[in-house]
């Protein structure tokens, strides 16, 4: 399956210091469309498409529109996740560099989907550079008399990845530390400053001024069973050809890693970044969709030369660093797991560390606060699935130099 | 730069708009010193350990002076599978300081950082806002160069 | 307020709608063990050790901070939950500094009693130690951050009951601290006499400054690693 432009088919398309670029090309034909539907129309209508977030943990779009147009309250809120954090991921960035206006409309539509007056763009620190253009592609489409409902503001993060978690982005917003809160309440009901909410990634608005378009028919008739559309994929580390791809859902791991980005000699595919899974070469033929493996659409590939547990041991560094510190499980677990890790790595690992490994792994994932602890041992489950050898011949190496 | 600090002044002082605060009195002093923080508890009505806080939470604010260029290489796994330690240990040459140090003369600030991003130019680093990505150790030294 | 029917550990029973699950098993005699919760404090589910299970649910769920539902299937001391405790307490252990035999918290201490409970072992997981001074320049208050497990029952006392606003939270993840101002020894600046956090606090890490003598005081224990 080639590529399918969908969410990209405006990139490198249009100008995107140019709103006449966009509107040329159809732009804002969905936002006036939608003003003519109430927003139990413009709601049935995502639900029918089936569009599911695209941030990582799929939850269905039109449900969490649907949960915050009935949330009893005023002044709601519409929040774009750009915190775009996780490892080998830059969709996002390429989006937002080449396709503001797009993003724009589709968090318009749903501000007058929910009810919504007013919407943050949360942007990280590391894009700092993207902020000029952005404010001023929300000018443009300001001037043009299409934000007169609903008006887009920009909050920028200040280097923290677990702000891309939306309840902690939604506290970064509120002027605090980062860090996770506790659900329910979730945020189509209690959000930012206590207001009904909906938190978007960026690609999952992009899909949007699309579907009211074509219709959710369209869109619906894409993808696996549960898994409509397209997915923008982020591809790094061992290929010939890095960068973003836009695929239809179920399109298998081979055609992206191997034909599209020209890999070799693959040994291990990491889907979905620091927390997402580790896939070896043997289920290369594995599609891609929120059935089997997704995430955000990290692809990061590394061949044969290079080291499972050094992969691994680097990917909980990560996670320990990035740990708001809130809960226990996720801040003492992430410790632990990366004190075991170097042990591995530096050949002292013991039969028993694996066992305490295995335990640590499970007691994280069942009861730590937020995602990025329940998350945080995927890399060392997955390996310790299909790498075990790995683990243990560093071991009998120990046991042999003894 | 104008472009926020025009954007804080129509911003009310209140706790709200900590965070944006304080990243303003970052861009614009280079560092978070306790005068500065003092002053922001008082004109938001937060404590002083509220604001140290949120200073320290995040990795792009300092509470320590900081070199004019702040060069932030990254670490992650991407940019380490195209050599980004040999990358590390070039900067680390030219500048004459490890990660973690400012130079005598503060014109550098030497840091490592997580994925910034810029996976399809790995290696990649920041330098202030602005990246560098597809780097060699030829590259870095006339990026250096043209440093300020 | 509505009544919910829910069960708990085989039981049927009821409650208000506002209520959590840990209220609901408190008023009915069951006991979950907690860290960070405390009745008079708002939850902030930062302990993980009330964590239940609830049938239907991916994950355990924080007693303290769910509410309940209608038909809520809850079991509070399945060996699944018991087994996650167990390493949560073992983590919690691990860091801590373990001088528990001259703690003047002795059996007091809540991290030591739940762990007695759950037959805890020696901590099999390598973790680092974080070891600070002894803050003891206030007459009201000595900090000894080594025993802190960062449950935030201070913070949130200090907040809510003393209405001040002394404590926060400072750095990330495993660095966490608890802080006075810019990382500082607290004293007599910033707190007064009312002996609230340290009533709240779990472990020894808060204490009131003992009535001996300056030369009994002696040294603080330094282990070697």
């Amino acid at each position: 399956m080639p590529e399918k432009r969908i969410v990209l088919r405006n990139c490198n398309a249009i100008k995107p210091n140019r709103i006449s670029t966009y509107l040329a090309g159809g732009g804002f034909e969905a936002l006036s469309k939608v003003r003519g539907m109430s927003p139990e129309q413009v709601i049935e209508e995502i639900k029918a498409s089936g569009l599911r977030g695209r941030g990582g943990a799929g939850f269905p779009c039109g449900l969490k529109w649907e949960l915050a147009k009935n949330s009893e309250g005023d002044g709601k809120y519409v929040i774009c996740n750009a915190d775009e954090g996780e490892v080998g991921t830059f969709k996002d960035r390429y989006i937002l560099e080449r396709d503001p206006f797009t993003l724009i409309e589709g968090m318009a539509i749903a501000g007058h989907a929910i009810g919504a007056e007013s919407g943050y763009i949360y942007l990280r620190a590391e894009y700092h550079y993207l902020l000029d253009s952005l404010m001023k592609a929300i000018e443009q489409v300001r001037k043009r008399g299409f934000l007169e409902q609903f008006d887009i503001d920009i909050r920028e993060g200040a280097g923290a990845y677990i702000c891309g978690e939306e309840s902690a982005l939604m506290d970064s917003i509120e002027g605090k530390r980062g860090e996770v809160r506790y659900r329910p309440p979730f945020p189509p009901t209690k959000g930012l400053w206590g207001k009904p909410t909906i938190i978007n990634n960026v690609e999952t608005l992009m899909n949007i001024p699309q579907i009211i378009l074509n219709g959710a028919a369209w869109f619906d008739q894409m993808g696996t069973e549960r898994s409509k559309g397209t997915k923008v994929f982020s591809v790094s580390g061992d290929v010939e050809r890095p960068g973003v791809y836009e695929l239809m859902l179920g399109s298998s791991l081979r055609e992206l890693v191997e034909d599209l980005a020209m890999a070799q000699r693959v040994k291990i595919v990491q889907v979905g970044g620091a927390t997402g899974r580790i896939i070896p070469y043997s289920m290369l033929d594995t599609p891609l969709s929120f059935e089997t493996v997704l995430g955000a659409g990290a692809i990061t590939i590394f061949d044969e030369s290079r080291d499972t547990i050094d992969i691994v041991y680097r990917t909980l560094e990560f996670l320990a660093e990035e740990s708001c510190g809130k809960c226990a499980p996720c801040r003492e677990g992430t410790e632990a797991l990366v004190g075991i890790l170097s042990k591995f790595s530096r050949g002292e690992g013991e039969s028993r560390d694996i066992v305490v490994l295995e335990q640590l792994s499970q007691a994280m994932m069942l009861s730590s606060l937020c995602g990025l602890g329940q998350a945080a041992p995927i890399p060392v489950m997955d390996s310790l699935q299909h790498f075990r050898d790995d683990y243990e011949n560093r071991i009998a190496e120990k046991m042999a130099v003894q | 730069m104008s472009r926020i600090s025009g954007r804080i002044s129509t911003q009310s002082k209140d706790q709200n708009n900590l965070l944006v605060l304080l990243e303003e009195a970052q861009s614009k002093f280079g560092c978070l010193s306790q005068e500065i923080m003092s002053e922001l508890a008082k004109s938001v009505g937060v404590s002083i350990s509220e604001v140290y806080g949120a200073a320290t939470f995040y990795a792009f604010l300092s509470t320590k002076p900081q070199g004019r260029n702040v060069i932030r290489i990254c670490k992650s796994l991407p940019c380490f599978l195209k050599n980004s330690e040999l990358i590390i240990e070039s900067v680390g040459r030219e500048i004459g300081i490890q990660p973690g140090e400012t130079t005598p003369d503060g014109k550098f600030t030497f840091q490592l950082t997580n994925c910034i991003g810029a996976c399809d130019k790995a290696p990649a680093m920041m330098i202030n806002n602005e990246v560098y990505g597809d780097l060699t150790s030829k590259k870095i030294m006339a990026i250096l160069k043209a440093c300020k | 307020m509505k009544n919910i029917a829910i069960t708990i550990n085989g039981l049927q029973l009821t409650g208000r709608e506002d209520m959590t699950i840990f209220e609901v098993a408190q008023a009915n005699g069951i006991n979950i063990p907690t860290l960070c919760y405390k009745s008079e404090l708002p939850p902030i589910g930062a302990c993980r050790i009330c964590v239940v299970e609830v049938e239907g649910s991916r994950t355990l769920v924080g007693s303290c901070h769910t509410p309940i539902a209608e038909g809520m299937v809850v079991h509070t001391h399945s060996p699944k939950v018991l087994a996650t405790r167990k390493v949560i307490i073992e983590l919690l252990l691990a860091s801590h500094c373990g001088t528990c035999f001259m703690c003047s918290k002795a059996n007091m201490c809540e991290l030591r009693s739940i762990a007695a409970d759950l037959d805890m072992g020696l901590p099999q997981v390598p973790t680092r130690r974080l070891y600070y001074p002894v803050e003891d320049v206030s007459p009201y208050v000595i900090r000894d951050l080594s025993k802190c497990i960062l449950c935030r029952r201070c913070v949130r006392a200090c907040r809510e009951i003393a209405k001040q606003n002394v404590f926060a939270v400072a750095y990330r993840g495993f660095e966490s601290k608890i802080v006075v101002d810019f990382d500082q020894p607290i004293d007599t600046d910033v707190c007064r006499d009312c002996d609230v956090c340290i009533s709240f606090c779990p472990t020894g890490a808060l204490s009131r400054p003992s009535k001996v003598t300056d030369e009994k005081k002696g040294r603080p224990l330094i282990i070697c690693d």
